[in-house]
């Protein structure tokens, strides 16, 4: 179902196209600090992008809920983590984000969650970078979706770097983070090796 | 953007009345006009030629009030700002709306075909259908994205014989472009008439996709059956939010024998189910015949008003996602059915029994398939699938020793 790659801001005029929910380890993405506007328009969509050369609006993953904590007071939140086989995700709902609050709210961890949302870049006042994900759905699933979800991403990662060297954003990748793809060949490695325990 | 046809008409216009033309200069005020004050093409081209006529006072340059008829062209040749004698043949007249207008139909000549209208006040002689006309000084201009040609109280029209048959050249679906256009395809899909005055609408195919096409009632005008295969020469084609449909009121369509392939209307996408839409689950759909709308919680049918006597249904609606492309499913109630292992019964019983209602029922069908994998099978149109198979895609352990041979084979 490949289709011809377009430049990245074309929209074919007048239709929608939903961005695409990226499918990204937690170890990959902790990696991730550079974030951009595609576009100058003050709705332009944002993206960070992946060590491993991708843009990402959205992602899609499925992991352990370890930990959900609920945060202030009138505008109350939600922080949690899910932890996939290569470390932890640090997953938020707010009040802009009712229904997914509300889904966590029915949660108890430990208990596999699929969720889909939105990357963002923080720094810290002490200057480090911080990465977490907006939720907008946080869903309980069974073990056969986690696994399934790992070898999916294991194929998503591996494709996007076997293909760094002919894209726009694999080439940007190489520049901005100097990506050693032996570092995510090995990641994707281990990943996959735990679905045989 | 390539600004060199633009520029070389621009400048054989100008160096057609005997001045010189700078190209560089011409592709200079195109530029800034579309890149940076995101002029349309067409009209940055006019703004241009108006400026050059106004510089070297040629009058009749551009589209102002003119005298001259515009030089002999051929019907492929015209874009939008154009004057233009032509010589083609009405192939099709429909009638009009408004008192303005005296006829609106279309022209043929052997390169194609364009809309045209003929305003009441250019005191033209009636055109009739089959036969060719010389039309001196028509001008050209944009209606609804597409050129169409104004007969106005300045353009001359003589009826002239002529024997060249007409043949329009058929092309693929995926390649119609808003105009006029002419295809062979298959009537694969009929849909309810959303409207008093529509004839019939429904779906048209060839090999290379679909499009919608909807027929007007007008005198004359018959139902085309589903599964024929028609020749469909000079339809008016239109373009609305990236989609192409076809109004074939006017055109003329020739039923044929046997049979084509249609490909482009069936699809598979697998995925992961990364959203449910609101209007999932349970709904209630207008009882009126042939309506089947949905009601608001209400009640309330956006055409017949509040109906109390309302029929329940079961459907998905959401965003299936590969991690490169999306597709948005629609799932009607037996694929539901059995994804969610909740019948439209039990769906029913759900909402009335429980002080949520439907938004029970909602919740529960997104528990069951939010954030799982599914391959999804139906007809494709653009980026929606119209899902009538549907299955969970599961873990498969034969799939890891591959990927582990792909992730450590070259570290």
């Amino acid at each position: 179902m490949a289709t011809p790659e377009r430049p990245s801001f074309a929209r074919r005029e007048g239709t929608f196209e939903r961005e695409p929910a990226r499918r990204v380890f937690a170890a990959e993405l902790r990696e991730t600090r550079i974030h951009f506007r595609e576009g100058d328009d003050e709705k332009s969509p944002t993206y960070v992008l992946l060590p491993t050369g991708e843009r990402c609006n959205r992602v899609f993953l499925v992991g352990t809920l370890t930990e959900k904590k609920k945060q202030g007071e009138q505008n109350m939140f939600y922080r949690a983590r899910v932890v996939d086989p290569t470390g932890t995700f640090f997953v938020m709902a707010g009040s802009y984000q009712p229904e997914a609050m509300q889904q966590i709210a029915r949660i108890d961890p430990p208990a596999f969650v699929a969720v889909v949302g939105k990357p963002n870049v923080y720094e810290t006042p002490d200057g480090a970078t911080l990465i977490s994900i907006r939720c907008e759905s946080v869903t309980a699933v069974d073990k056969e979706t986690r696994d399934r979800w790992v070898l999916d991403c294991g194929l998503a990662t591996l494709d996007r770097i076997d293909s760094m060297a002919s894209t726009q954003y694999g080439e940007r990748a190489q520049k901005e983070y100097r990506t050693d793809p032996a570092v995510f060949r090995k990641m994707v490695f281990e990943a996959l090796s735990q679905l045989r325990l | 953007m390539d600004y060199s046809s633009m520029t070389e008409r621009i400048s054989l216009k100008v160096s057609a009345k005997g001045h010189e033309a700078d190209t560089a200069k011409i592709e200079g005020k195109l530029r800034r006009l579309i890149e940076e004050f995101g002029v349309p093409p067409q009209e940055a081209e006019r703004t241009v030629l108006n400026e050059l006529a106004r510089d070297l006072s040629i009058p009749d340059l551009g589209s102002g009030p003119g005298t001259a008829a515009g030089e002999e062209k051929q019907l492929r040749q015209l874009s939008s700002g154009d004057w233009a004698t032509i010589e083609a043949k009405v192939v099709s007249l429909s009638s009009s709306f408004s008192s303005a207008i005296s006829q609106t139909g279309i022209l043929a000549d052997s390169t194609g075909a364009m809309r045209f209208v003929v305003w009441a006040k250019a005191n033209a002689p009636r055109l009739s259908v089959g036969s060719w006309y010389r039309f001196e000084s028509v001008v050209v201009d944009e209606y609804k994205g597409s050129p169409n040609l104004k007969v106005h109280s300045g353009t001359t029209i003589k009826e002239i014989a002529s024997e060249t048959p007409l043949i329009p050249e058929s092309i693929p679906i995926r390649d119609l472009t808003p105009g006029i256009g002419s295809v062979r395809a298959k009537f694969i899909q009929e849909w309810e008439v959303s409207h008093d005055r529509m004839l019939q609408s429904g779906l048209l195919g060839d090999e290379s996709g679909t499009a919608k096409f909807v027929i007007w009632k007008e005198e004359g005008k018959e139902r085309l059956v589903p599964g024929t295969v028609y020749s469909i020469y000079y339809a008016l084609v239109d373009e609305y939010q990236g989609r192409i449909s076809l109004n074939l009121t006017t055109a003329t369509v020739l039923p044929e024998e046997g049979d084509i392939p249609v490909s482009g209307g069936e699809g598979v996408f697998a995925g992961a189910l990364v959203h449910v839409a609101p209007g999932s689950g349970l709904i209630k759909r207008c009882p009126v015949e042939g309506c089947n709308r949905v009601l608001s919680r209400q009640n309330y049918c956006p055409v017949h008003e509040i109906q109390p006597g309302f029929l329940y249904d079961l459907r998905i609606k959401g965003w299936l996602d590969n991690g490169r492309e999306t597709r948005e499913i629609l799932v009607q109630r037996e694929v539901t059915e059995q994804l969610t292992g909740i019948s439209l019964h039990e769906a029913k019983e759900l909402a009335e029994n429980n002080p949520l209602g439907m938004d029970e029922v909602f919740l529960r069908v997104r528990e069951r398939i939010l954030g799982r994998y599914l391959t999804c099978r139906g007809r494709e149109m653009d980026q929606r699938i119209l899902v009538s198979e549907c299955g969970f895609l599961h873990f498969d352990p034969a799939e890891i020793p591959g990927l582990l041979n792909r992730a450590g084979g070259s570290s």
